[in-house]
């Protein structure tokens, strides 16, 4: 169990509900990982409207919580008014702030994402920042009132995983005031484990599962490699040291297979 | 007496029954909401695509096994028909911009992986992609090439498909909607049919509750510098999307894919990416004239697979997705059986789909 914001959660992966064959497969991954909370596009899955009522009604039918992002957003104005419809749809004061500056790489613009995430803040939302690995970011979104922040591990959907590993352990390490959960870039479980191992509080995932061969056998192996991460992070990681000290002592062992032992 | 038998829903499926079903001895009559045109069709806004192979990038291996096996039965169909309609079957060549290459190679893999044909994929080099196509030797470096796929004239099709219903002199109710149908009946208006088949799509989702729109959105231009001779399909992180070659310079650029039962007109940001795609495709497309834009919504079901449904006096056939074209004529023969042998089959499943129509 840990929190996030006002919500106490089991899983520690976010999952998206874009890109999968089949909204049935959808529900399928879903279940698998057992994650409590899912993201849904605005833009594009517009639950009131009549339009994407059917649609809508798979996602409620899972039971579970629903973060909607303001994916597409290119200004903060833009990201705002969206945050406010999601809030009026959705009936959540969840929002995973997007404010984008590149709409090929979807790479976060930082200057836009502050402007935003504080307007929101004021407004009494739970803002969920998706952005850069950048320190300073981060410290002012918190500094603007974010009890959550998201930073990517590599470019969205490019599942290159822990590219920026060095700056993500940084901000870990300088961060303790606020929830850290590492959003794009994770393209394998393993990737998952590491993010978790360096003290990240959970993982959002969407394309390394929507498009695997088999989706909800991917969502199973990424929570499972999120529970392993956690757990070894819980249990305190072993220092890495440069030489090998052995576990068993040398004294007992025979001549010949010390002398095999040497380079 | 002729056994009598209505037909809700003049779209793809309907038409192609009602010709059948007429041949077979039935006395057909055909319901639709919409008129003769075919415009309240989302078979008339569909771009034709008969990809089986392609289509394995996302779609259950199912579709592909039954997809092979419903394009052989098409040149029978179009015999029935009394007038030509373009059946293309050249091939499908796949491309990526060079910072799209990962994805199309994913694609290529995964298509080989669940194909039944894999020895029907290659990989092209630069050279055998000119031989292909020597309009885009200049852009790509190589590509992919998927026989024996190709694609219909959606539009030639219905209205050929109208014209041999006329034809044949079967009765034609247009503009009449049947909200809710049941065994034997289509609504108070008419008497008891033998059969009822519910071919009406998104327009069944007051009986179907699991039915959902999937919005597609298209463009036709006309481009006299552009020549292309097989569909091609460029990578794109959230849809297919094809450029499929008519005649006389007309393509067909589509299509979206949104969890929408809006059927409005084109958004800006569709039209942006699907004619940017065009013209990061060809430069040729630049001057091309943006002859139509559509919008409509595929009907589908939670999986995204078709649905057969038979109970006494009722069939419903609907959920065909983005695969309209390419599994029409298979399911509609697997439907024609069932009423020859009259014998009601509860559920066909895609499973028990294959099954059936390997016996």
């Amino acid at each position: 169990m840990w929190t996030l914001a006002d919500k106490t959660l089991n899983s520690r992966i976010l999952l998206g509900t874009a890109l999968y064959p089949s909204p049935r497969i959808m529900s399928d991954s879903i279940q698998a990982c057992a994650c409590d909370v899912v993201t849904v596009s605005l833009r594009r899955q517009s639950p009131l409207d009549k339009a994407g009522a059917r649609y809508w009604a798979l996602i409620q039918a899972l039971n579970v919580h629903v973060l909607p992002n303001t994916a597409g957003c290119r200004t903060a104005k833009e990201a705002v008014t969206t945050a406010k419809m999601a809030r009026d749809l959705f009936a959540t004061d969840w929002i995973k702030l997007e404010v984008i500056a590149d709409d090929y790489t979807l790479a976060p613009d930082p200057v836009g994402l502050v402007q935003a995430a504080a307007e929101l803040n004021r407004d009494g939302f739970t803002v969920l920042p998706y952005t850069t690995a950048d320190l300073d970011v981060a410290r002012q979104l918190v500094d603007v009132g974010c009890q959550v922040v998201m930073p990517w591990a590599s470019m969205i959907g490019s599942g290159q995983g822990l590219v920026e590993r060095d700056r993500l352990l940084r901000m870990r390490e300088t961060i303790t005031d606020a929830t850290l959960i590492v959003d794009a870039g994770l393209g394998k479980p393993s990737d998952a484990a590491q993010a978790m191992e360096l003290g990240f509080d959970a993982v959002l995932l969407n394309s390394a599962v929507a498009l695997a061969d088999d989706p909800p056998s991917m969502a199973k192996a990424f929570a499972q490699a999120v529970e392993a991460g956690r757990l070894g992070f819980e249990a305190g990681l072993m220092v890495p040291r440069d030489l090998a000290s052995p576990s068993t002592p040398t004294i007992g062992t025979p001549f010949w297979q010390q002398e095999t032992r040497q380079p | 007496m002729k056994q009598t038998l209505a037909i809700v829903g003049a779209g793809l499926a309907g038409r192609m029954l009602a010709i059948r079903l007429a041949d077979d001895g039935w006395d057909v009559t055909l319901f639709d909401q919409g008129e003769r045109d075919g415009l309240e069709s989302c078979s008339y806004t569909g771009a034709g695509m008969l990809a089986p192979q392609s289509e394995l990038d996302r779609a259950d291996p199912h579709i592909a096994e039954l997809g092979d096996r419903s394009i052989a039965l098409w040149p029978s169909v179009l015999t029935r028909l009394p007038r030509p309609v373009d059946l293309v079957m050249d091939g499908t060549v796949l491309v990526a911009h060079s910072t799209d290459e990962p994805d199309l190679e994913r694609m290529a893999r995964r298509i080989l992986d669940r194909s039944p044909s894999p020895e029907r994929i290659r990989r092209l080099s630069a050279a055998e992609l000119g031989d292909l196509e020597p309009d885009l030797a200049t852009r790509f470096q190589h590509g992919w090439f998927i026989e024996r796929e190709g694609h219909i004239d959606n539009r030639q099709l219905l209205e050929a498909l109208e014209a041999g219903i006329t034809h044949r002199s079967i009765t034609w109710h247009t503009t009449h909607p049947c909200p809710s149908i049941r065994p034997h009946h289509v609504d108070t208006d008419h008497p008891h049919y033998d059969w009822v088949i519910d071919c009406r799509g998104l327009g069944a989702q007051g009986d179907l509750p699991d039915l959902r729109g999937v919005r597609g959105e298209l463009l036709h231009l006309h481009a006299p510098e552009v020549s292309l001779r097989h569909p091609i399909r460029l990578t794109h992180p959230r849809y297919p999307l094809y450029v499929v070659p008519r005649t006389d310079n007309l393509f067909v650029i589509g299509a979206t894919e949104i969890e929408s039962d809006d059927r409005g007109p084109i958004t800006v940001r569709s039209a942006l990416e699907l004619l940017t795609a065009a013209y990061s495709l060809h430069s040729g497309f630049a001057e091309a004239h943006i002859v139509e834009a559509r919008a409509d919504c595929r009907p589908a079901f939670p999986d995204n697979l078709p649905r057969v449904t038979c109970e006494p006096g009722l069939v419903r056939i609907n959920g065909l997705y983005r695969h309209g074209f390419l599994l029409a004529p298979l399911l509609l023969e697997t439907v024609c059986q069932t009423l020859a042998k009259s014998e009601a089959v509860s559920l066909l499943e895609t499973n028990t789909l294959l099954e059936t129509t390997r016996t």
